[in-house]
């Protein structure tokens, strides 16, 4: 009782000793406007390595959702502007709409890269944080990923998908690859070499990646880890095909077809004690998708006739249909945050488009429109982002946004033919 | 005729209508005027002309300030740019993008044409209003150098 008491009159302490953080939801949510001069180098080293830095750590912030990245090109501060507060005449980033300045310096040191960043609010000229990360010298992107992470966590108290993973299926010819790559499309690795590889997914910690395999001439899911050897886990004369991992990483979900039906299976993460879910003669179950517990499963159905999503308890119980707008809703991927589930749906007018569907209200939102296909959608680990493809630029091409749909960004992948990305649930660990 | 057709065919029926062909007509005359008149009132700088009692503007906010100096150097906020790079420049600043609005606070003995030339070049960049910095206390006939002195923008 005492310890409550106590708890109790600590708690609004506690509460006005925390730092301002930006609201990143709601109406009345605005992007901070930040300056992001050009990288500062202390060595020739650094300067070699500025152009892959700063093109990383830019798309971090503008991609962010939460920063409004101002345009160099309206700078008016000196160039030499140096890394100190005293050093930095703060009226000249006002005048240009600043009201954050981060500042970064790079110095090489053999084998490594390290950066500095300083944070600074324009209106009091004070350094709110600094922070000195490193890296291979040979991975300068990842120290951007590293120094955006440190900024994101300042501003929102919570991790970034900067350090995450995505995967992805790239078209080549008549072959289709699965690829692992950073969040914002860099360091691209392919996992498989040759063949038709799709649907791949990430496992919670990006260990290891499911897809579905034509190598029998009959698809299969296997399991893979980058660098190492592919595992068959589901495998038979029935197709088998999109497995997604559980949040825990023990079990799968896919989907097995069998005459002309297909059911959403659960089975443990080595293929072993394999149970259907869904039981409808001649419907078709397909695209499951976790909810962030693990006690739900989302799905495609088509039991009432046309494909919609549905979402049930992990042992097949409780099965609820959640959308009931459009004809043709499908591809679901539960948020990490568990409130929304993000699909593609047909509209009207026969265009691609995502939507979300509030698994608590099912009020559904729109998310894009008249901007090309946009399909198969992924919630961030921080459900804050979705990666998706669209062909608004010709081709099919990976594209982020905010929860809300704002900020739509092309991610920065070469040019190509993209699908189905999908979104590591946990940042990579550090 | 007989009586029976003349009740079907004659014009003893009164018209319900409102007759439009008069007022299509007025509002044809009217949208030519307009259509006509619309690219005269467009033309040249919109400059909003001196008043020798315009009120001061009431500014809540502080909104950036083009200063243009008796040498003709052109300044946003304290750090001096060329002329040719300053709609670039504006294009690119936020806050003059977002407000919609500089000032202006040239020196008096500054050319009108460079005054003109600055705030064209503001209106390229999409920023209609400027608002022109004047010193309240007209008495004197000393060049505006003080940026101590108090200052007001006029519209």
């Amino acid at each position: 009782m005492k310890a409550l008491l106590l708890s109790l009159l600590l708690l609004p302490v506690v509460a006005l000793a925390q730092a301002p953080t930006i609201e990143i939801s709601g109406a009345n949510f605005r992007p901070l406007p930040v300056a992001v001069p050009a990288p500062l180098t202390q060595n020739d080293g650094a300067k070699a390595l500025v152009a892959p830095f700063d093109s990383a750590f830019s798309f971090d912030l503008a991609a962010s959702g939460i920063l409004q990245v101002l345009d160099r090109k309206g700078f008016t501060a000196d160039a030499k502007e140096g890394m100190a507060a005293a050093s930095i005449n703060f009226s000249r980033w006002a005048d240009v709409g600043a009201e954050a300045l981060v500042k970064v310096s790079l110095a090489q040191d053999g084998g490594v890269l390290r950066g500095e960043l300083r944070l600074f609010n324009v209106g009091t000229g004070r350094e709110d944080l600094k922070v000195s990360k490193d890296a291979p010298a040979d991975n300068a992107s990842l120290l951007a990923h590293r120094l955006a992470d440190a900024l994101y966590r300042h501003f929102t108290r919570e991790p970034s998908p900067f350090l995450s993973r995505i995967t992805y299926v790239r078209k080549a010819g008549t072959n289709r690859d699965v690829y692992v790559a950073d969040w914002d499309g860099g360091n691209a690795r392919a996992l498989t070499k040759g063949g038709i590889n799709i649907l791949p997914a990430l496992s919670q910690d990006g260990s290891q990646v499911a897809f579905t395999t034509y190598r029998k001439n009959r698809p299969d899911i296997y399991v893979q880890s980058p660098g190492g050897e592919a595992k068959a886990v589901i495998s038979g004369e029935q197709m088998a095909t999109g497995a997604a991992f559980s949040p825990d990483g023990k079990r799968i979900a896919y989907s097995l077809a069998e005459g002309e039906s297909a059911q959403v299976y659960v089975a443990n993460a080595d293929g072993s004690g394999a149970r259907a879910l869904t039981d409808t003669p001649y419907g078709l179950n397909t695209s499951p998708s976790w909810s962030p517990d693990g006690k739900r499963i989302a799905f495609v159905s088509n039991r009432g006739g046309s494909p919609q999503v549905y979402i049930m308890n992990a042992d097949g119980t409780g099965v609820r249909r959640l959308t009931f707008q459009g004809n043709y809703n499908q591809t679901p991927d539960w948020s990490p945050r568990g409130d929304l589930i993000v699909f593609t749906a047909r509209d009207e007018r026969n265009a691609f488009d995502l939507f979300t569907v509030s698994v608590e209200t099912g009020k559904v939102t729109r998310l894009t429109q008249d901007q090309g296909s946009n399909e198969e959608p992924a919630f961030s680990p921080n459900g804050r982002l979705i990666v998706f493809t669209s062909t608004r630029n010709g081709g099919s091409q990976l594209y982020v946004m905010t929860a809300d749909g704002n900020n739509q960004l092309p991610l920065r992948a070469e040019k190509g033919t993209y699908q189905t990305p999908d979104w590591s649930p946990l940042p990579q660990a550090q | 005729m007989g009586m029976g057709g003349g009740n079907r065919g004659g014009g003893r029926t009164t018209m319900s209508e409102i007759n439009v062909t008069p007022m299509v007509d007025v509002m044809l005359v009217l949208l030519i005027i307009f259509m006509v008149t619309a690219p005269l009132i467009q033309q040249g700088v919109k400059v909003n002309l001196p008043e020798t009692k315009a009120a001061p503007v009431e500014a809540t906010e502080k909104k950036l300030v083009l200063s243009i100096d008796a040498g003709r150097k052109v300044y946003i906020g304290d750090a001096e740019v060329a002329l040719e790079e300053l709609e670039q420049k504006l294009a690119a600043n936020a806050k003059a993008q977002a407000d919609k609005e500089v000032y202006l606070h040239a020196d008096r003995d500054v050319p009108y044409g460079v005054v003109v030339e600055v705030m064209a070049a503001a209106q390229r960049a999409g920023i209609g209003n400027v608002g022109m910095i004047t010193d309240p206390s007209t008495a004197g006939r000393t060049s505006n150098t003080g940026k101590g002195k108090s200052k007001e923008a006029k519209r």
